[in-house]
């Protein structure tokens, strides 16, 4: 199980085992995205030995360079997995209002073969 | 000091916002950010114009945080650092100033000069490239925080460098970046 709750800086990010699904939600710019994430990729590591299929929700409405590093490490994770066989799927969430977070979600799509939607989602009053 | 008028004035003149002047912790660097953050909202900005602002904000002063925290402590200018939001002419910039070891200016020239000689899809591609490098070990950042600034900035980058005393120089970085509503 990963339960880490939000802070102002770093996303919550929790396993819903109902409908196998990892959220990623929030901003991310902690003071070092390489140990927050740590937990995370021990986590996935242990979950994606297991055959059940896994699907990854990333709803992060801001996130600094060392934190895209991070999430770009988590999708080669998956990415792996997918070309090992496995059932996994990404659902990427940007904001509408944003052209950027549009051009980086579609960035991150280009690296990989794994299913990913890009969705929008409205406007909020957070970045 | 008798007032902060000559001060204020200074400010005025030269669009100055906001300005911290300090040893930046994590916390000062997350406090500015939300105060630069409802200041933009307020001014009618693009949401993408107010993402690109304080992006450029927490990667110049989480760089010089993590290049301050690898100087060693016997050096007391570790903590010389200031930051500034200006408004010129409707652009915003963001300007950070650090000490920085003589030993390390060159490289970091190196490093900006080919930033700044890149075009939107060659610092794509560098980003692409640098990202996927492995980190460093004594590295907090991925080293990708200058590029990510100069692909969010509307003019090249600006520094310079003054020389404080054998073994430092003061490094100063400006950034413009796209001001109106987009």
């Amino acid at each position: 199980m990963i339960d880490i709750k939000a802070t102002s800086t770093s996303p919550r990010i929790a396993y819903r085992t109902e409908d196998r699904t990892l959220e990623i939600i929030g901003e991310s710019y902690p003071e070092n995205s390489f140990e927050f994430f740590a937990p995370l990729f021990s986590w996935l590591d242990a979950r994606l030995k297991d055959p059940a299929p896994l699907k990854v929700e990333i709803d992060i409405s801001y996130m600094n360079s060392s934190s895209t590093k991070c999430v770009l490490d988590l999708l080669d994770m998956l990415e792996e997995a997918h070309g090992g066989g496995r059932e996994v799927s990404v659902s990427w969430f940007y904001d509408d209002g944003n052209d950027r977070a549009l051009d980086l979600a579609e960035e991150f799509k280009e690296d990989v073969k794994l299913p990913f939607s890009i969705i929008p989602r409205t406007s909020g009053t957070d970045i | 000091m008798r007032d902060l008028l000559a001060l204020k004035e200074s400010f005025t003149e030269q669009g100055i916002l906001i300005s911290f002047n300090g040893a930046f912790t994590h916390s000062i660097i997350e406090e500015m950010g939300n105060a630069i953050k409802r200041y933009l909202e307020g001014e009618n900005l693009g949401r993408g114009a107010i993402m690109d602002v304080f992006a450029v904000y927490i990667e110049q002063t989480q760089n010089v945080r993590n290049y301050l925290n690898r100087l060693s402590f016997d050096q007391p200018q570790r903590n010389t650092a200031i930051v500034v939001i200006g408004n010129v002419d409707g652009a915003y910039v963001v300007s950070s100033g650090n000490t920085i070891a003589r030993a390390d200016v060159q490289d970091l020239t190196r490093r900006l000069t080919e930033i700044n000689a890149l075009d939107k899809d060659g610092l794509k591609k560098l980003y692409k490239e640098t990202l996927r490098k492995p980190r460093e070990s004594d590295a907090k950042g991925a080293g990708i925080g200058l590029i990510d600034i100069a692909r969010r900035a509307r003019l090249p980058l600006a520094w310079s460098f003054r020389e404080i005393d054998q073994d430092f120089s003061f490094f100063s970085l400006m950034v413009t970046v796209m001001g109106e509503d987009k």
